[in-house]
């Protein structure tokens, strides 16, 4: 009986301290090193799913990988492509159903830096919970959860490299892996963060167009501007620290056809209309433009933010006011830029095309490397 | 730093001027926050983490020889509510250098630069960058190229015919050994290139030629730059008593002011720091140069026509040596007061910004320490907006520690410390003496984000 008891009592030390080593072996990884620009700001990782090298691994091979979608065709990639600055180039993408998403996708870049808020309207206040809607989607992956993990495990490649980076497969775990993935698509290299740290210089019309982006008109004093960083504020980044900085409505629609936006989330009447101001970088890349894709080359979102503004009652005032002559009578809304500034906007925002990012075989799909190992 | 300054501050704190802070003017202020929207000048990318880490500040420590410390660039907590207040978040060295770092300035891009007291360093640019823990560290710490120049002191962007440029003072010019040193450094601000030294030393120009002798504080409104005469870094003997005007269409300087009447403590006035109030900072001011005079221990006024570009007769609008305080330093302005830091006492005056080019008390002095000097605004966590000033006029060491390069009473401006108030009441939240603490002294302080505040030249 004693002995019994000693035996059960040294099978249960023994479990436990192989349960132990087994999730300490889950922790025997590596965290990933790097470093970011200081004008980023602070970001914020999640304490549960710190960014290892192991994770970030597995979430890029998730990321490319068709296994997501129910008829193993659609993977992440299939609407956020790197060369195109992890966007899609329709106006709205279109996954497995073959319907037209409500949506233009959105660019996957310094994901790391603040937003609270994922996707257009921000209903989504993470990245692990992110990862999870698409591969849910109907219209976009239509993949059920549990097949999905069952064919992973029968999987050896992920088998192993789940065990590598969390010990086991889960719904959870996949989420953390995509993520962590995510979270290494850093982009601080386009002309204009070389420009910030010294490295070169903009042409005349790139400054001419930096100082309109960052300049709120002011007639008073002669001084013109595009009024951009008024709401574009992270635009290196996207990542907008407190609340709801960030959502605003940029005049796309009247009242008679405002979207949700915003309101979806907050069920708040004045959130109406209201829509995440992207990150802008690599902006010259990603085209169609805004959340529904509706316009299609740069010189139309100007054209837009240059006359096209339409009123409603959640149009921003910052939008209202700015106006490069004197406001008169008529209530229409513009700029009231002329071409050689619109140009000059449109020259700066190609400064912040990062063609190292684009090109950065970290990011691009570990199946084509697997399949030509040239490097 | 000149022996003649330590004459004079001998001197002065014999001459019991150290009893004072008892000022006449206490005008109260209206501290309602009115639209006194300034125009801003260059914008810059707003930082999202402002709100994390604004109570962060960078500041240039000096090691203390006997003490066996070296120089550093560190990041401290400035939140008195928090369990880390003065601690060190974050510590990088300097390279050892002939002389201390002595002021970190953020460029309008956010780049960051710090000018040096000697002539291995006297300007540098230092690479902020984040690890991924997310902690603002230090990658490259790099002395850049001045044709040669020693002692860099102010530095200053203005835009000259719609580029951005970085202007330096360095007061020791180009040979140290010149009776009459001194150079305004002009660089391209994207390259950190050398465009032009403006050079226009006393003993080269003809008599009542304008000149540039020894320049410390630096200010400009459109094509109209400033910088002050102040004292020779090494000859003891020479102190400056003038203000000189450079025109940024031609580089050249083409006036030289004197700012001086009475002696208090019988040497030159030594201008140091000047502030050109201009309508980028009161909008419709009218604009004119503030000075504030080392041995004068007074503030001038030097009136700016900016149709005609000319310049009144100076005039004395603040008396130290009646007043009882001595070695006025700097100018800070936030969006509705100027703060005037002055070493003896130890106190930071403060004037409704609305009023000036007059200076009109819009509260009671700050009472901070011996040789207050630089600071910063920012608020706690909670939203207090508090006021931090550095308390420490130069780090030359401590006769007590047996370092052979103090002069006993110096110790009397230099507290070693950074006292922390409430900017509304002036109350005294917390203090941080980085001697006691760290074994070292501290020449600067800079909030992490830069500039707290939003005029300083
Ligand atoms: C069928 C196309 C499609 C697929 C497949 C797809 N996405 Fe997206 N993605 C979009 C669209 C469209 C949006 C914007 C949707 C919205 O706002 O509702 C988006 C938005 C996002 C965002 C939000 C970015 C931001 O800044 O708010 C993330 C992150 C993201 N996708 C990651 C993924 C991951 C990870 C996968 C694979 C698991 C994936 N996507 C699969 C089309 C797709
Ligand atoms: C009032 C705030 C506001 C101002 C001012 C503003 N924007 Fe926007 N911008 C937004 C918002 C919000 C969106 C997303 C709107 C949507 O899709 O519904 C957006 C979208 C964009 C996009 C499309 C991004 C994408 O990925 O599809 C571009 C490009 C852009 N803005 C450029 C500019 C430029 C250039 C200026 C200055 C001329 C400017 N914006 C001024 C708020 C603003």
């Amino acid at each position: 009986m004693k002995i019994a008891t000693i035996v059960v009592a040294i099978a249960v030390l023994f479990i436990a301290s192989t349960i132990y080593t087994q999730q300490n072996k889950k922790l025997d990884t590596h965290l990933v090193e790097f470093t970011a620009p200081f004008v980023f700001g602070r970001f914020n990782l999640p304490e549960n799913n710190p960014l290892t090298q192991e994770s970030v691994l597995l979430g890029r091979r998730l990321f490319y990988d068709p296994i997501l979608s129910s008829n193993n065709q659609v993977s992440c990639a299939t609407c956020h492509k790197q060369a195109l600055a992890f966007t899609d180039g329709l106006k709205t993408s279109v996954g497995i159903s073959g319907n037209p998403l409500a949506f233009n996708s959105m660019s996957l870049v310094n994901l790391m830096w603040g937003p609270r808020h994922f996707f257009w309207d921000g209903r989504v206040s993470s990245l692990e919970e992110q990862a999870i809607h698409p591969i849910a989607h109907v219209d976009e992956m239509a993949r059920n959860i549990e097949e999905l993990i069952v064919d992973l495990n029968n999987d050896e490649t992920y088998k192993k490299l789940f065990k590598q980076a969390f010990g086991n497969i889960s719904e959870q775990n996949i989420a953390k892996a995509l993520a962590n993935f995510q979270r290494t698509l850093i982009s601080a290299n386009s002309r204009y963060d070389q420009y910030l740290r010294g490295e070169i210089s903009l042409t005349a019309k790139e400054e001419q167009g930096r100082k309109l982006f960052m300049a709120h008109p002011d007639t008073k004093v002669v001084l013109r501007g595009g009024n951009c960083i008024d709401c574009h504020s992270q635009f290196l980044t996207s990542g907008f620290g407190t609340a709801f900085d960030g959502f605003s409505n940029n005049g796309l629609d009247d009242d008679q056809t405002l979207q949700p936006g915003l309101f979806t989330l907050t069920n708040n009447e004045m959130h109406r209309g209201l829509f995440k101001a992207p990150t802008l970088r690599n902006i010259a890349v990603t085209s169609p433009y805004m959340h529904d894709g509706r316009f299609a080359t740069l010189q139309e979102v100007l054209a837009h933010y240059n006359g096209g503004i339409k009123r409603s009652k959640t149009l921003s005032p910052l939008i209202i006011e700015a106006d490069n002559i004197a406001k008169t009578q008529s209530d229409h809304i513009s700029l009231n830029l002329n071409d050689n500034e619109i140009t000059a906007i449109i020259a700066f925002l190609h400064t912040l095309t990062d063609e190292k990012f684009l090109a950065n075989r970290a990011f691009s799909s570990p199946f084509m490397a697997e399949n030509n190992d040239d490097d | 730093m000149s022996k003649v300054i330590l004459i004079a501050l001998a001197i002065l704190l014999l001459s019991g001027c150290s009893d004072a802070s008892k000022t006449s003017n206490t005008a109260t202020i209206d501290k309602t926050k009115t639209s006194s929207k300034a125009n801003i000048e260059q914008t810059t990318t707003k930082n999202s983490a402002t709100n994390i880490e604004e109570t962060q500040a960078m500041v240039l420590l000096s090691g203390l020889p006997t003490l066996g410390t070296t120089d550093s660039i560190a990041i401290i907590e400035m939140d008195p509510d928090s369990a880390n207040f003065g601690n060190i978040l974050y510590d990088y060295s300097l390279p050892k250098l002939d002389a201390p770092m002595h002021h970190l300035y953020y460029s309008p891009n956010g780049r960051l630069y710090a000018t040096g007291l000697g002539s291995q360093c006297s300007l540098a640019e230092i690479d902020l960058v984040r690890n991924a823990k997310a902690e603002p560290v230090i990658s490259n710490f790099e002395c850049l190229n001045t044709n040669g120049q020693n002692v860099g002191e102010d530095i200053m962007w203005h835009n000259v015919n719609g580029e951005l440029t970085m202007f330096v003072t360095f007061m020791g010019g180009s040979d140290l050994t010149q009776i009459d040193a001194g150079t305004v450094g002009v660089f391209n601000a994207q390259t950190n290139e050398v465009i032009k030294i403006i050079e226009a030393r006393k003993s080269q120009v003809e008599a009542g030629q304008p000149y540039i002798m020894f320049p410390h504080g630096i200010s400009a409104y459109g094509d109209r730059m400033v910088v002050t005469s102040s004292t020779h870094p090494t000859i003891a003997t020479e102190i400056g008593n003038t203000i000189t005007i450079i025109d940024l269409n031609t580089l050249k300087p083409i006036e030289t002011i004197v700012i001086e009447d009475a002696k208090p403590v019988g040497f030159p006035s030594s201008p140091v720091e000047v502030l050109f109030v201009r309508p980028s900072i009161i909008e419709g001011v009218e604009p004119a140069i503030l000075v504030n005079t080392l041995f004068g221990f007074e503030t001038w006024r030097v009136p700016y026509n900016a149709k005609t570009k000319t310049f009144s007769t100076p005039e004395k609008l603040y008396n130290g040596a009646t007043e009882g305080t001595a070695v006025p330093l700097e100018f800070y302005g936030n969006e509705d007061e100027l703060f005037i830091s002055h070493g003896v006492p130890g106190i930071v005056k403060r004037y409704d910004l609305k009023q000036l080019p007059s200076l009109v008390s819009s509260g009671e002095d700050i009472k901070a320490e011996n040789g207050a000097h630089h600071m910063i605004f920012y608020k706690t966590a909670a939203g207090r907006k508090l006021i931090a000033v550095q308390n420490n006029l130069l780090n030359l060491g401590d006769a007590k520690d047996n370092d052979p390069t103090d002069v006993d009473f110096l110790v009397k401006l230099n507290h070693h410390s950074v006292t922390v108030h409430d900017l509304l009441t002036g109350e005294r939240l917390g203090e941080i003496n980085f001697k006691e603490k760290y074994k070292k002294g501290i020449d600067n302080i800079e909030a992490l984000f830069g500039s707290g505040f939003t005029h300083h030249h």
